[in-house]
């Protein structure tokens, strides 16, 4: 079910004096199973754009087609079309509010009708896809777990209602490394095992590089670039004036080449800087 | 989806117009003076005059009219429901029977007084609106506090009350905005909110208000220790960075409200059936 976005503008309190343009004329398109990273300034209008795919804004202009559904049609199902595209919040609290976990990763399930049987069966599913044991967890007391595993069930929450799209808006801000990284394994385990379409919205260009196929940068209510992940990242400077960073490993990089190491253009992750420059090394083209 | 939208009190509008520039205390007293008017108003009469004057000064201050009204809308379906209650339980001896249905009687008494009280909520909510919508928060606060300072003699912490007034009325918007993204996060899970029974409906009000709650609680702990932290200790011997100057445009207002309030007393007067 490809998301498509024809000439999308938006504003902010439309008709009053604050009324604010939010997006300008956004096009785009998004296939089944890519893992798209949404990046760009604060208030560029990310979020907005993204609450767009599950009708949670419905178009003032132009158009949003989701699974050859037009969000802005009156009889348009779009309970259905929220439980297909999943939307987890940046913040978890904003979410949480049964008395146990359980509870709350049943609620989307419960909303969308189903046997109790079947609402067990995929809470235990949902808890396990996010690495929560269903024992033990599942009548915890939510508002005594950690900040990390509340991201966990919040994110167990609306996959327990199937999602075929999953919008992730900035669920790693605020968490500490160990807990930034266990969530990131769960979303690339979603990824490559379920083939969930991802759409990753994030600050840190760390993971976007790290996880994402393709990038769109949107700037101002418009999108500056959208390629794929290296072709993006080989824009640094065009980048650095949105006010967007370079992947530490991609600076780190940069001045290596000013060491006279010879390193490709982007280097993405890790294992590739770690490749390249023992490629170097081995080469013996840097005396050290 | 957007639920701040329609919401104005609380809201300060930035401008440079002759109302944004009067003393805050100025706009108080005549907010309270306007107030006070509009409870012993009975007749339509007045009501067009009071009408004719806040419309003057929404045009003065720069204020959209869509935009000041707008806030009524989420209160309507309350308004209506308190014209509908006058319409049919206000009544006295003397009343004319407009029409009767089942075990409810409409008389010309009840329909004057629904007229009257949703008319007088209306503009005590529009004159409040102006208030807050011509006056920063500071200016609001500043003010407050200078006319509330004679009662500390007989005891009343005057600064806290107005300080905790503000931050209730600050509030108001950032719990909406609370709630705006609570009710987007539980949508996105697939509530459908207009639909089922009222049984069915009062439930789905748990997963928005338990979270909204939390977070309230959480966000007032946090301006606790926000404030704690930059030394707040109440009122005592608080100075002040901005002071108040009453200048000749406030006394120009000041003329026009005593005008105004002589007109309207008047006006009250004469409505008074004479016996």
């Amino acid at each position: 079910m490809p998301i498509e976005v024809s000439e999308l503008c938006y504003s902010y309190k439309r008709g009053t004096p604050f009324e604010k343009k939010v997006l300008h004329e956004v096009s785009l398109r998004i296939e089944d199973g890519e893992f798209v990273g949404l990046i760009g300034p604060t208030q560029a209008g990310k979020t907005t754009l993204a609450q767009h795919f599950n009708a949670l804004f419905v178009p003032q202009q132009g158009k949003v087609i989701v699974n050859n559904c037009d969000t802005i049609d009156k009889k348009a199902n779009l309970i259905s079309l929220r439980h297909e595209v999943g939307y987890v919040f940046q913040n978890p609290d904003y979410q949480l509010f049964a008395p146990t976990v359980g509870e709350d990763i049943a609620f989307g399930p419960n909303n969308q009708g189903l046997k109790s049987s079947e609402v067990k069966r995929r809470v235990s599913k949902a808890m396990d896809q996010v690495g929560l044991d269903y024992s033990s967890f599942c009548r915890r007391d939510i508002f005594a777990l950690s900040g990390g595993q509340k991201r966990r069930v919040a994110i167990a929450g609306v996959l327990a209602c199937k999602p075929r799209i999953l919008v992730l808006d900035d669920i790693t801000a605020g968490l500490d490394p160990r807990g930034r990284e266990e969530i990131l394994n769960v979303i690339r385990k979603l990824h490559s095992e379920e083939n969930i379409t991802i759409i990753f919205i994030s600050n840190s260009m760390d993971e976007v590089a790290e996880l994402a196929e393709r990038i769109i940068v949107v700037d101002q209510g418009r999108i500056a670039f959208d390629d794929t992940t290296r072709q993006v990242f080989k824009k640094p400077s065009e980048l650095k004036a949105i006010g967007l960073e370079l992947p530490e490993i991609m600076s780190i990089a940069e001045r290596l080449v000013l060491c006279g190491y010879n390193l490709p253009a982007s280097v993405l992750n890790l294992e590739e800087a770690l490749q390249a420059i023992a490629e170097n090394l081995r080469q013996g083209q840097v005396s050290d | 989806m957007e639920l701040t939208k329609n919401i104005t009190l609380g809201v300060y509008l930035p401008g440079e117009t002759a109302i944004h520039r009067l003393d805050p205390r100025t706009k108080i007293i005549a907010a309270t003076i306007l107030i006070t008017l509009l409870l012993f108003i009975k007749s339509y009469e007045a009501y067009g005059v009071f009408l004719i004057f806040t419309a003057a000064i929404i045009i003065v201050a720069g204020i959209p009219f869509s935009y000041a009204l707008c806030g009524l809308k989420p209160m309507l379906p309350v308004l209506i429901l308190m014209w509908v209650f006058q319409l049919f339980l206000y009544s006295t001896a003397e009343a004319e029977v407009l029409f009767s249905w089942w075990l409810f009687t409409a008389t010309d008494e009840g329909l004057h007084m629904g007229n009257l009280i949703t008319l007088r909520v209306l503009f005590l909510f529009t004159v409040t609106t102006i208030l807050t919508l011509t006056t920063s928060i500071v200016n609001l606060t500043d003010g407050l506090e200078s006319l509330l300072k004679p009662l500390r003699k007989i005891g009343l912490p005057s600064q806290e009350l107005v300080m905790t007034m503000v931050i209730a009325l600050r509030f108001v918007l950032i719990l909406a905005e609370e709630l705006d993204k609570i009710v987007k996060a539980q949508m996105a899970r697939g509530v459908a909110f207009d639909r089922g029974n009222f049984i069915q409906k009062t439930r789905k009000v748990f997963p928005v208000f338990l979270p909204l709650f939390i977070n309230a609680f959480k966000r007032a702990e946090e301006l606790i220790v926000a404030m704690e932290a930059r030394s707040y200790s109440g009122g005592k011997g608080r100075t002040k960075m901005k002071t108040l100057h009453p200048g000749r445009i406030d006394l120009a207002a000041g003329g026009i409200m005593v005008l105004f309030a002589a007109l309207m007393v008047y006006l009250i007067i004469s409505a008074v059936p004479r016996v």
